[in-house]
């Protein structure tokens, strides 16, 4: 995984130990990083007219919804990737007074790790923030989403992670180096299409599923897609080996590890600082293909 | 009557479905005929369940009748609860005749003797089943009623099945109350866990239909099948194949229904083996996984695996033998020499 950018972690660690639900999303038009504040008043106003309208997330208290729109220049891969830009939305009731602290209730973060060579061929009024993480009610994600779409006439769309890159994320992950290894690797298949669906669950003790992929990898630093699929192999037959069930034949849904856990229907945890800019590199090229 | 009592019946009557609500009562016994008449079982549930409050009042009913009415709804509805099985052990062979006062009695003292505030509770059903519902509280407060455990025990076996819920502190008691209690000398958990029962007692009670080895030289053929209308432009690709795959299923898991469980989990603590040519790991040590299988009917969903193409028949006999070795939990380490078989651990 790459070095990380000179980052200070503190920035970036409300990332950390939240779940997730992913996005891709296409070149914003017309965004400035000097607007942002203008931005959250435009948003907020138009949070509360949505809320008017009977679309909102919360019924019966009166609720104001304070909106911050902020950037997080520790948050990139290299330089030429923007700076990422937080949208925090908080509830203040209307019965607190000033100072009381605020409730965070939604977290969406537009972010580019490494990903600049989308914006390679754009024009200048084009910002490339292609990877989207929203923590919070789907209804706020919903009205942001409507925000940003219908004022920088972009497109969000749900990123799915399909089974082949949750066994490189499996593959990469098990091969990092961790402190204390309290966390098994953890795969997590389906067959939905039985007359009784199964849910399958296989873990792997850290250190042996380890030691089993520094076998498998030959060049320290790269990874290769055989390599990737020869891991696999090996866990699919030793299963095999003592069930006689092909996990080949069924759905990888998620994978957990130390490092992150990844859903297929495009949720992520990320569990490490140490390795954050890495998952979110794998998540940004992930968000451009899926754009592209 | 004790307002804790009236809103623990209000509660327990939320509970079941409306359309059950009148027979539960009347196996609960504890109001008339004449007073389940004035209830209109048609109006919405609080409403209900507020008209059999009030008619508990006018009966006085005190926790004792209110524990029964819970047990009823637990007896008809046991899936809503995780149930162990534990096996009771004696040396000696003869059966003593078994005396349901003396149980009671015994049971009842130790469990006060160690705790003041208990609820404890028996109902005896005509299948020689006797469900025993303990609320627990502790030296200084009365008992929850609503941290209660349930045990069901056929005293015709050594099986007792255990619901114990939220305070497994008292596990240990209640097992040695139940020891003392029916005249065993110890009493051990199984590796078997479900919601369901009836499952388990089929498993434990072999009631489910065995797969005994049988050899059929022609294919059975079924009974009170509609004639198929035989397109001749349809072929069956690998008819034999097919064939071959449901008589092997049949072989393994038997004909009759499958009992019900949910999952079953096992530690493997096996060697990796791989094609030497791949040069992959090949360590000294056990290769430490944890299999988790879940569904929401895990036997029947593991019989059609082969058939749908997702594994081969027959079926590891380590999922097969769940029914047979009555455990859905396991350890398996390599057997030498041979293929890992489950060798039990305690």
């Amino acid at each position: 995984l790459p070095p990380q950018h000179n980052a200070d972690p503190q920035k970036t660690a409300f990332l950390l130990r939240k779940q997730w639900t992913l996005y891709s999303v296409t070149p914003l038009y017309g965004f400035s990083n000097a607007d942002l504040k203008h931005y959250a008043r435009l948003l907020s106003a138009f949070t509360a007219a949505e809320k008017q309208k009977g679309l909102a997330v919360e019924v019966g208290v009166e609720l104001d919804i304070k909106v911050t729109v902020s950037n997080v220049p520790d948050l990139k891969g290299s330089d030429r990737d923007q700076d990422a830009i937080l949208v925090q939305l908080s509830l203040r009731s209307s019965a607190s007074q000033k100072n009381s602290e605020d409730k965070l209730v939604w977290l969406g973060c537009f972010c580019c790790v490494f990903g600049d060579h989308l914006s390679e061929n754009l024009p200048e009024d084009f910002t490339c923030l292609p990877l989207f993480l929203a923590n919070g009610a789907e209804g706020y994600t919903s009205i942001v989403g409507s925000w940003f779409q219908k004022t920088f006439d972009c497109c969000f769309r749900r990123l799915a992670i399909s089974p082949l890159n949750l066994s490189w994320m499996a593959a990469m992950w098990t091969g990092c180096q961790v402190d204390k290894t309290t966390s098994a690797m953890e795969l997590v298949f389906s067959a939905p299409c039985l007359p009784y669906p199964l849910d399958i669950s296989y873990a792997i003790h850290p250190e042996d599923a380890k030691a089993l992929w520094d076998t498998v990898q030959k060049t320290p630093g790269e990874i290769t897609q055989e390599e990737v699929d020869i891991f696999m192999d090996c866990l699919y037959s030793h299963f095999h080996r003592h069930f006689k069930i092909h996990l080949s034949a069924t759905r990888l849904m998620k994978v957990s590890t130390a490092i992150a856990s990844a859903h297929c229907d495009g949720i992520i945890k990320f569990l490490q600082s140490k390795y954050l800019a890495g998952v979110l590199m794998l998540l940004t090229e992930l968000a451009i293909s899926q754009i592209q | 009557m004790d307002e804790t009592v009236a809103e623990y019946i209000r509660r327990t009557v939320l509970k079941i479905p409306r359309d059950e609500i009148k027979m539960m009562l009347q196996k609960w016994g504890f109001l008339s005929e004449a007073q389940l008449e004035t209830i209109n079982f048609h109006q919405i549930k609080d409403n209900i369940s507020q008209d059999v409050v009030q008619l508990c009042e006018e009966n006085s009913a005190d926790i004792k009748q209110a524990a029964v009415l819970d047990i009823i709804y637990n007896n008809i509805y046991p899936n809503k609860r995780i149930w162990s099985v534990y096996q009771m052990n004696k040396t000696g062979e003869e059966t003593e005749f078994f005396d349901l006062t003396d149980f009671k009695k015994k049971f009842k003292r130790l469990l006060r003797s160690a705790l003041k505030n208990v609820t404890i509770t028996f109902k005896e059903y005509e299948d020689n089943a006797i469900w025993i519902r303990i609320a627990w509280g502790t030296p200084y407060t009365k008992p929850n009623q609503y941290k209660t455990s349930y045990v069901v025990y056929h005293s015709q076996t050594s099986y007792v099945f255990i619901s114990a819920s939220v305070l497994k502190s008292n596990l240990p008691l209640l097992c040695q109350a139940l020891v003392v209690a029916s005249n065993y000398q110890d009493i051990r958990e199984m590796e078997l866990r479900s919601h369901s029962l009836n499952s388990l007692k089929d498993i434990v009670f072999k009631r489910y239909s065995q797969n005994f080895q049988t050899y059929s030289p022609r294919p059975l053929t079924e009974k009170n099948v509609a004639p198929e209308t035989v397109d001749l432009r349809i072929i069956q690709e690998n008819r034999n194949e097919k064939e071959r795959i449901q008589r092997l299923n049949r072989e393994v898991f038997g004909d009759g229904p499958q009992p019900k469980i949910e999952f079953a989990q096992y530690k493997l603590e096996t060697m990796f083996k791989s094609d030497p040519k791949m040069d992959v790991l090949d360590k000294k040590e056990p290769f430490r996984c944890l299999v988790k299988f879940s569904s929401p009917h895990l036997l029947e969903s593991l019989k059609s695996l082969a058939p749908a193409g997702m594994a081969d028949a027959p079926l590891s006999p380590l999922l097969t033998c769940i029914p047979q070795k009555a455990r859905n939990y396991f350890k398996i380490r390599e057997k030498k020499g041979v293929l890992p078989g489950s060798f039990v651990s305690p």
